[in-house]
């Protein structure tokens, strides 16, 4: 059956339907047909083909038996490498079936895992090599810990460019019998800031209001997937109500159910807006980038947000 | 009857034996004698709760006032301890001669568990649920006496059994005791000396009781020094001191004696932090605030636990030197209430997340990712019954979909 999910629908399901990544590509294309493959992992950001290619692989491999020899797990939606670690005994305790000899696992957003946790998922990959390859996908390789690393093949894939998102698109409008608009590309592109699927699913999500796909309708549309009345808790706080104003973050951040990184990227945007002096829209995008930087390497996003208010608001008193 | 003998310890010597000589517990008096109406004579009542939970910091007499009950209600009194949980046959052999022969004397029987939260949550499980079955099957009313009833290991017993809360002693009446006692005892103390005693004592009226003595019996006062005692101190009195003093080293021990994980702890100064500081001082706070989470979240991902000691340095010392001057007034102190919130949340939105998880599985996405998009995502699955059909949506959920919200 075939989705009605643009994502999947057009989700390509050969190499040579692959958009970006060339070289990725061929070197992944040329060990699958050797029937053999290492581990491989995966890194780059969202929306770039990791996933993707990692079907591919598994499809090319096994063909109408993929779904008996393939496991997918994500490693942010599995409750601790136990969970991961008993799923994988469970798959990799039966043989594969057909001439390859091993199944595959694809672990994604693996970099979600802690070192420790990453330590016993190396134990794992170790205990089940003769009958389990894994494909492990992560934004940042950096935080895969070097033992892992250093038993896989890795392949490190950039941001799509205009001109692949482009092609992706044009093909769906065209099979879809959409009607765009010149510069919607160029918005949509923007929108997406490199994420394909990113693409696909605001273009469909404004394809659902009309299939006449206007500048206007699309700007409607993007904007409304960003987070909303950020402005708002920032004149708080540049007026001196920190309560209203972390109130308010809260109450945003629950509703809309916005990460804390998603918030700071709001704030970094959103200072061009404030009627502050250049020097201090400098100093507030500073400490916005550090508060960013505390966010990953802290553990509660929502305090470090706080501590971006608590600055916020002595620029309002015109300190720092 | 013990008060013409000699002796040795006051606090022994003046427990008190009735219900009016009890100082500062009016409330619960009135609780318990509610309830012993119920088991007067040891009978107990159908379908009424069989055991009370007498809870309160030390020393405020909650094991003196089961002994009063059992005394007015003319009981004897069966004292088991944490400790006899555990093993069932010690337990049985005590309780035996409890159950089974008939006091000559007086009629009922009470038991009596002392300091149950001495059960740890890790080693003794099994001592909880032996209580719990202890008080399912009695034919005898219990009383359990506890430090911190709050504790979540003892949350079944919370369910099972009536609480009466013992208050701490007020500062007035301790020193009046001092007084009493000091005349039946024919000393004399000079009275700066029972002030400081009554005051270190922090509500804890065996400990004042002891220190008493301790003084009386010493011929030199001058070298009398009454160490503050080490109590639990609680969340209140920690945020007023890290707020209000000028930090000193003492604050790095502050939260040791406080009853709350340092995860919550953090939480609390999170909430708090802006009903004191203002300006540069709140800016200065958060910041130390926020150095704290990375040392926290450090050891999280490193397992890397001496980081503990800059994560509580900068939340106590650290907080507290970001003001410049001591200040005074009384603060009232909000429970944080932010974990509250995001729970509501989630429980409002829990069909948003069964949803995310669907579509996650389906088009090979982590449900984070798929809840961070989830305006988009409504949007593409709302127009489309094909769609629906093909996550396997169930009729609550494309209400959901269809519901009052905007975009989200």
């Amino acid at each position: 059956m075939v989705s009605e999910i643009w994502t999947e629908k057009f989700r390509p399901v050969e190499f040579s339907e692959l958009v970006g990544q060339e070289e990725i590509v061929k070197r992944v294309e040329s060990l699958v047909n050797s029937l053999n493959i290492p581990h491989l992992l995966f890194a780059g950001p969202a929306g770039t083909g990791k996933s993707t290619l990692a079907l591919i692989t598994v499809k090319t491999l096994f063909r109408e038996n993929w779904k008996e020899n393939y496991l997918e797990l994500n490693a942010s939606d599995e409750r601790g490498i136990n969970v991961v670690r008993e799923k994988v005994k469970n798959f990799a305790r039966t043989k594969s079936l057909g001439k390859v000899p091993f199944k595959i696992i694809f672990l994604d957003e693996a970099d979600a895992l802690t070192p420790e946790a990453q330590q016993a998922l190396r134990r794992t990959m170790e205990n089940y090599s003769n009958t389990c390859r894994f494909i492990l996908s992560c934004n940042y390789s950096s935080k895969i810990i070097d033992p892992i690393q250093s038993r896989c093949a890795i392949f490190r894939f950039k941001l799509l460019e205009k001109k692949d998102i482009e092609k992706v698109i044009k093909k769906i409008v065209e099979r879809e019998k959409l009607s765009v608009a010149p510069t919607v590309m160029e918005m949509l592109y923007e929108g997406s800031e490199g994420d394909c699927r990113r693409a696909i699913n605001i273009l469909q999500s404004t394809a659902s209001v009309s299939p006449n796909i206007t500048l206007e309708l699309l700007s409607t549309m993007i904007s409304a997937t960003m987070p909303k009345d950020i402005k708002i808790v920032l004149d708080y706080a540049l007026s001196g109500d920190f309560h209203q104003a972390r109130e308010k973050l809260l109450d945003i951040m629950l509703k809309q159910s916005i990460s804390g990184q998603e918030v700071i990227k709001a704030v970094q945007k959103e200072i061009w807006n404030l009627p502050v002096e250049p020097d201090i829209k400098v100093k507030l995008t500073e400490k916005t980038g550090e508060v960013e930087f505390r966010i990953v390497e802290g553990s509660d996003p929502f305090i470090q947000l706080q501590a971006l208010l608590a600055s916020f608001v002595l620029a309002g008193l015109g300190k720092e | 009857m013990i008060s013409d003998l000699k002796c040795s310890s006051w606090a022994e010597k003046y427990r008190p034996k009735k219900f009016e000589d009890i100082k500062g517990q009016d409330e619960a008096i009135k609780k318990i004698k509610n309830f012993v109406g119920d088991f007067h004579l040891g009978k107990l009542t159908r379908g009424k709760k069989k055991a009370l939970v007498f809870h309160g910091p030390p020393g405020t007499g909650k094991t003196t006032l089961a002994h009063v009950v059992a005394n007015e209600t003319r009981c004897e009194i069966f004292e088991l301890n944490a400790s006899d949980l555990r093993n069932k046959f010690k337990m049985q052999e005590i309780l035996k001669p409890a159950i089974e022969q008939k006091s000559l004397t007086k009629k009922g029987k009470i038991i009596l568990v002392d300091e149950v939260d001495g059960i740890s949550g890790y080693y003794d499980k099994g001592g909880i649920s032996e209580l719990l079955s202890l008080i399912e099957e009695t034919k005898y009313p219990i009383i359990i006496t506890a430090n911190d009833i709050w504790k979540k290991i003892l949350s079944p017993l919370r369910k099972k059994a009536e609480l009466v809360q013992i208050k701490e002693i007020p500062y007035s009446a301790i020193k009046d005791l001092m007084i009493e006692i000091l005349r039946s005892e024919n000393k004399i103390l000079d009275s700066n000396a029972v002030v400081k005693i009554t005051i270190n004592a922090n509500g804890d009226l065996r400990a004042a009781i002891n220190d008493l003595q301790t003084a009386a019996d010493l011929e030199d006062l001058s070298e009398t020094e009454f160490s503050e005692r080490n109590k639990e101190t609680d969340i209140f009195n920690a945020l007023k001191k890290i707020f209000k003093n000028k930090a000193s080293e003492e604050m790095l021990g502050i939260f040791d004696s406080v009853n709350l994980s340092l995860d919550e702890i953090m939480l609390w100064i999170e909430e708090n932090i802006p009903y004191e500081y203002k300006g540069e001082e709140l800016a200065k706070a958060y910041n130390r605030l926020s150095r704290a989470d990375i040392f926290k979240g450090r050891i999280y991902k490193q397992q890397y636990w001496r980081f503990l000691v800059y994560e509580n340095i900068l939340l106590s010392y650290g907080i507290s030197a970001s003001k410049q001057n001591p200040r005074q007034g009384f603060t009232n102190y909000k429970k944080p209430t932010r974990i509250l919130k995001i729970w509501l949340s989630n429980q409002k939105n829990f069909k948003k997340k069964s949803i995310s998880q669907k579509y996650a599985h389906y088009v090979h996405i982590g449900e984070k990712r798929a809840m961070s998009e989830f305006p988009l995502i409504r949007n593409i699955i709302k127009s489309n019954e094909k769609i629906q059909k093909e996550l396997k949506l169930t009729d609550e959920e494309i209400e959901y979909l269809h519901g009052e919200f905007s975009l989200y």
